[in-house]
């Protein structure tokens, strides 16, 4: 059970730097050339990048921040952060599913540090429920 | 045990704030050092994108032939540029492509070749449809069009239409065009580039060469190819005055072209 903790903790971790380099390209908007690889500017600079002005990616670095965090708390003992934990990461994976499709449908491009993203916030979701499902085995 | 808890319960808050901290100071970090490096020839390269200066090998794929050519066949000087319509750094690339080649007109051979990438839907389209305007002698109108409205049709399921009103404005027949873009000889034009562009192991574009020998990407500005085409065209007179050493870059450039071959 820590253990999982632990590695969402490690996630949340990733997640956070992603995000936080996506933030800060934002701003930069350095031009990157589009490569064989993805991660192609297109994404970044859509009309889908931003609400509010306020980038994405901000939003997603205090989310990653705050699953960070209620995983971090779950590990020393707190049931009610993984919950919550638990609840955020669901919220954030059908977020992040309806970004692959913006990017897949509407921009017709993807980015790499994007699909990072994706990936981190599917594995904490997968984390969740793995841990629920360990929960149910051991009681 | 409550007191184990409780010097417990600060450890987690100790660590989050830590965590903080380093974002924040990180994320300052990587603001402040990318705002103060911003795109200047000769500057270090963007992270992950490293540039390699390579040389086109004599024996590389010929791309389409004839090329997309401006300025002069006989020019000293070739720039060479592979590129994708819907990419947006080969669009933010291409005013200054147009200013280079208004600089030095017939100085410079300009050379255009498509390197659609996998991941953009129309790129390859794109790519068809200009060479199909080619066709029709109107290449560059199509290439044009394509990357100044290139935000306007990327993201438009209908992108077809609008190249239709594009291939409409620069007074192209349509329906030619249409039946030019369906048909083989447009694609293996395009074909021809992209094997070009994988045999010299290009993975990003724009890619520029200038003689053969590729830019690195932060040096593609007005002033930094500037500074490599002027070096490179007082090479080309230094050897015209000394006739004893003809094999230079160029020459061995202009050997791809047929009409210059040996």
């Amino acid at each position: 059970m820590k253990t999982i903790r632990v590695i969402a903790v490690i996630i949340a971790l990733i997640g956070i730097a992603d995000a936080v380099y996506l933030t800060v390209h934002h701003y930069t908007a350095e031009a990157v050339p589009c490569s064989l690889t993805g991660g192609c500017e297109q994404v970044l600079t859509s009309e889908y990048a931003e609400i509010a002005g306020i980038p994405l990616a901000a939003f997603g670095a205090m989310a990653y921040f705050i699953a960070f965090s209620l995983a971090l708390l779950s590990i020393y003992g707190n049931r009610t952060a993984w919950t919550i934990f638990g609840v955020q990461v669901v919220l954030m994976a059908i977020f992040t599913g309806w970004l692959i499709y913006v990017q897949a449908a509407l921009i017709g491009a993807f980015c790499q540090f994007c699909l990072l993203s994706a990936a981190t916030t599917f594995t904490l979701a997968i984390l969740f429920f793995v841990s629920l499902g360990l929960r149910r085995v051991s009681q | 045990m409550k007191e184990e808890q409780k010097s417990q319960s600060g450890t987690p808050l100790i660590i989050i704030g830590i965590v903080l901290a380093v974002v924040v100071i990180g994320g300052w970090y990587m603001y402040s050092t990318s705002k103060s490096a911003p795109r200047k020839p000769v500057a270090n390269a963007t992270p992950g994108t490293t540039p390699k200066t390579e040389t086109i090998p004599p024996n590389a794929p010929p791309g389409a032939t004839p090329p997309n050519m401006l300025g002069s066949p006989t020019a000293a000087v070739t720039v060479e540029e592979f590129a994708d319509f819907q990419c947006p750094s080969c669009g933010a690339t291409h005013p200054i492509m147009k200013q280079i080649q208004s600089m030095y007109g017939s100085r410079i051979k300009f050379i255009y070749r498509s390197f659609p990438l996998p991941m953009h839907d129309k790129s390859y389209d794109a790519a068809v449809a200009a060479e199909a305007a080619g066709m029709q002698g109107k290449f560059w109108d199509m290439h044009n069009q394509l990357f100044t409205n290139q935000k306007a049709w990327s993201a438009d399921p209908n992108y077809r239409e609008v190249w239709a009103g594009y291939a409409e404005k620069i007074g192209l027949d349509v329906e030619k065009w249409k039946n030019d873009m369906a048909g083989l000889p447009a694609k293996s034009r395009v074909d021809a580039d992209l094997q070009r562009g994988r045999g010299l192991n290009i993975n990003t574009t724009p890619t520029v060469f200038i003689n053969d020998k590729q830019v690195p990407y932060p040096e593609v500005t007005i002033e930094g190819l500037k500074n490599i085409i002027d070096a490179e065209l007082q090479n080309a007179q230094q050897n015209q005055a000394k006739p004893e050493a003809p094999a230079s870059n160029a020459a061995a450039n202009s050997a791809k072209a047929p009409a210059n071959s040996k």
